[in-house]
């Protein structure tokens, strides 16, 4: 028999050694010292604990079922006992196939065999043998290949693709970025157009604040960017702005801000390090670089600072396009601004839209002191997908004249410029007229007096903005559409107060986001259909 | 009789030699199939192919040899041949007990084989004792 033979194999293993006697082998025997509920192999479990068993989990335990004659242990429930009983037998299994396996002379046929276990001597070879890129001493493709094996692809136009690292004159643009913990690494490089931004923290200190690279602007900007990989055309990285950050954090934006400022230890305080960096690259739309910009943020540290976190961020825009943020491709995403726009006046047959950066459905930003006067201009951009309710508290006293407080209230509630459309998906151009859903404006009154006679003074108090979207495409891509905006003002009546009182009443507005998608059905293509027609004259002589 | 040439071994070496292409086909893609499913390394596998192939080879011979002296009464070459069923009884052998898996379809095989052997080599004796004498 063949399991007899490879049993005892076990000479240097450091493993433990494998139970192969299967009438002590349990897989279902998980809790030590324990029974475990319908586990008719556990030792552990007496008579008593077998009686409450419904079922065996492991009915059979076998081991190759590849041998031609094995010992199997069945484990089964007799229910028709009183008290039901586990059955044990030991049983010959025979295997009916014919390729069962009679005999072996290979002793790791049936079993695991111990891997060699890797020593100061046997560790090279196994690393030879056994490491692969991801763990080979000498990462590969670090090496920057200085041999130019193609010179007649010299005149050939690179460019970069997408993600490849920016290249520089000595290695990458380096944008330093947390790897494992949240400590700057240098060795990040920037991909191309992978917009990206990080934030790490440095060590520093003041006595070495002059000598430690990653602080000094001169890091970041003295190696040029090649325009395309592997050619000698440099683009220089030119300062775009300064922005000096105080210890109390104000920043202050320097004029003249392309000069050069290094690290200057001075006393307590090391001024002039980097804090921030964001790099703007121009790029053409044949995958060369044109330009590249940084602005960056400058602080100052003390004594005490024993680390600093910096911010980097880079930024990938195409030559001659004003690039517009979209929020969403093609549908909206949670969270991102919902798009508006204006339709030109006396224009109605120009189908353009006046969207520029800006150009947000804003809604109404509570500030702490609630007062509607002061707060005016603090406005909060309206984000797809999150429903928001904001007001403020407006305090009428009798001097208060009713037309232009309607008006200021107005403005308070719509803000300067309410758009007039709202882009239908997160990424619809300014040109695709069917793009964009107009906005409905209702109206509510409440009538306090039935008569409408007394001169009444109605004055908006509340701006709800509903915004109604659907899933839109496929079922399992399902894209967010706005289908319908309506911006409803309510209006209350305002009675004169005498003089001397004052009130105070709340204004609100908000916005909901409802989803009116209906439920959608799978769709299956048609089986296509065999359409064989016979020519006009097959039967030619007989018809 | 004049005709000393024996029958019965003269159907045998027929027999055994259709048998022994099936057996050589069954037996090498049963190689094939366990070097699929189960784990046999180069250093295991490389014997039982060789022995396989070599018996293949002596086993034209043997036929031949034993064909010629049944049918020209002579007891040079059916010596030889019962010499070289020695060498293809020893592989034979490894084959059912000595290689790396041995499953069941190869011990039938492989018996099958070996009481053909078994019944030549008696058949042989009794020819060339009937030829020598």
């Amino acid at each position: 028999p063949a399991d007899t033979r490879g049993a005892a194999q076990k000479r240097a293993c450091s493993a433990p050694a494998a139970v192969t006697d299967v009438a002590r082998l349990c897989v279902c025997d998980l809790l030590v010292a324990q029974c475990d509920a319908n586990c008719c192999c556990d030792p552990d479990c007496s008579p008593e604990e077998f009686s409450l068993f419904t079922t065996c989990s492991v009915p059979v335990v076998v081991g190759d079922s590849h041998l031609c004659r094995q010992k199997a242990a069945v484990y089964s429930l007799d229910v028709e006992a009183n008290p039901p009983e586990r059955i044990f037998q030991l049983i010959d299994q025979v295997s009916p196939s014919i390729f069962c396996i009679h005999a072996t002379n290979y002793k790791q046929a049936l079993y695991l065999r111990c891997p060699e276990m890797p020593t100061p001597e046997n560790f090279d070879r196994l690393l030879n043998e056994f490491g692969s890129a991801a763990f080979s001493a000498e990462p590969e493709g670090w090496n920057v290949d200085t041999e130019a094996p193609n010179p007649p692809d010299a005149n050939e136009t690179h460019s970069y693709q997408y993600g490849a690292p920016v290249q520089t004159e000595d290695a990458f643009l380096r944008l330093p970025s947390p790897v494992v913990s949240s400590w700057c690494s240098d060795a990040n490089p920037a991909g191309f157009l992978v917009n990206q931004a990080t934030k790490c923290i440095r060590s520093v200190s003041v006595e070495r604040c002059e000598s430690i690279q990653g602080l000094s602007m001169l890091f970041y900007i003295n190696s040029s960017i090649l325009a395309v990989p592997k050619s000698s055309q440099m683009v220089n990285v030119t300062v775009q702005s300064i922005v000096v950050q105080s210890l109390d954090g104000r920043r202050t934006l320097l004029e003249g801000g392309d000069v050069l400022k290094l690290p200057l230890a001075l006393g307590e305080l090391c001024l002039n390090i980097v804090l921030g960096v964001s790099y703007h690259i121009t790029y053409t739309d044949t995958g060369a670089i044109v330009e590249a910009a940084a602005a960056f943020v400058l602080g100052a540290i003390t004594k005490e600072a024993l680390s600093v976190q910096q911010s980097f961020q880079i930024s990938f825009t195409q030559v001659n396009t004003k690039p517009v943020p979209l929020s969403g491709n093609p549908g909206y995403v949670v969270g991102l601004p919902v798009r508006a726009g204006f339709r030109p006046q006396g224009y109605p047959f120009l189908a353009e839209f006046l969207t520029n950066k800006h150009s947000q459905l804003t809604i109404l930003q509570s500030t702490p002191s609630q007062d509607c006067l002061a707060a005016q201009g603090a406005r909060a951009p309206v984000l797809f997908g999150y429903n928001m309710i904001s007001g403020c508290k407006l305090r009428i006293t009798a001097a208060m004249k009713c037309q232009p407080l309607a008006q200021t209230l107005l403005d308070v509630l719509k803000g300067q410029s309410f758009p007039e459309y709202v882009a239908s998906f997160g990424n619809s151009q300014a040109q695709d007229v069917l793009d964009w859903v107009p906005i409905t404006h209702l109206h509510s009154s409440e009538q306090r007096l039935p008569n409408p006679s007394q001169s009444s003074c109605q004055v908006p108090v509340s701006l709800g903005i509903e915004v109604k979207w659907t899933k839109y495409g496929s079922l399992v891509n399902p894209q967010a559409r706005i289908v319908n905006v309506t911006a409803t003002l309510s209006t209350t009546t305002l009675k004169q107060l005498p003089s001397g009182r004052e009130r105070i009443i709340p204004v609100t507005s908000s916005v909901v986001f409802t989803d009116i998608s209906s439920p959608a059905e799978p769709g299956y293509k048609a089986w296509p259909t065999i359409n064989i027609k016979l020519p006009f004259d097959f039967f030619y002589p007989f018809v | 009789s004049s005709q000393l040439s024996s029958l019965p071994l003269q159907i045998l070496f027929y027999v055994n030699g259709i048998y022994y292409i099936f057996y050589f086909l069954v037996t090498l893609a049963m190689i094939v199939y366990k070097s699929q499913v189960f784990s046999y390394p180069d250093d295991f596998l490389a014997p039982d192919l060789a022995v396989l192939f070599l018996m293949a080879i002596l086993e034209v011979p043997r036929l031949y040899l034993g064909c010629k002296g049944n049918l020209t009464e002579e007891e040079a070459p059916l010596g030889l041949s019962l010499g070289v069923t020695v060498g293809s009884v020893v592989l034979c052998v490894y084959l059912l007990a000595w290689q790396t898996y041995v499953l069941w379809a190869d011990v039938v095989l492989n018996a099958v084989l070996l009481c053909a052997y078994g019944l030549e080599s008696g058949l042989k004796v009794m020819a060339i004792a009937a030829f020598v004498s």
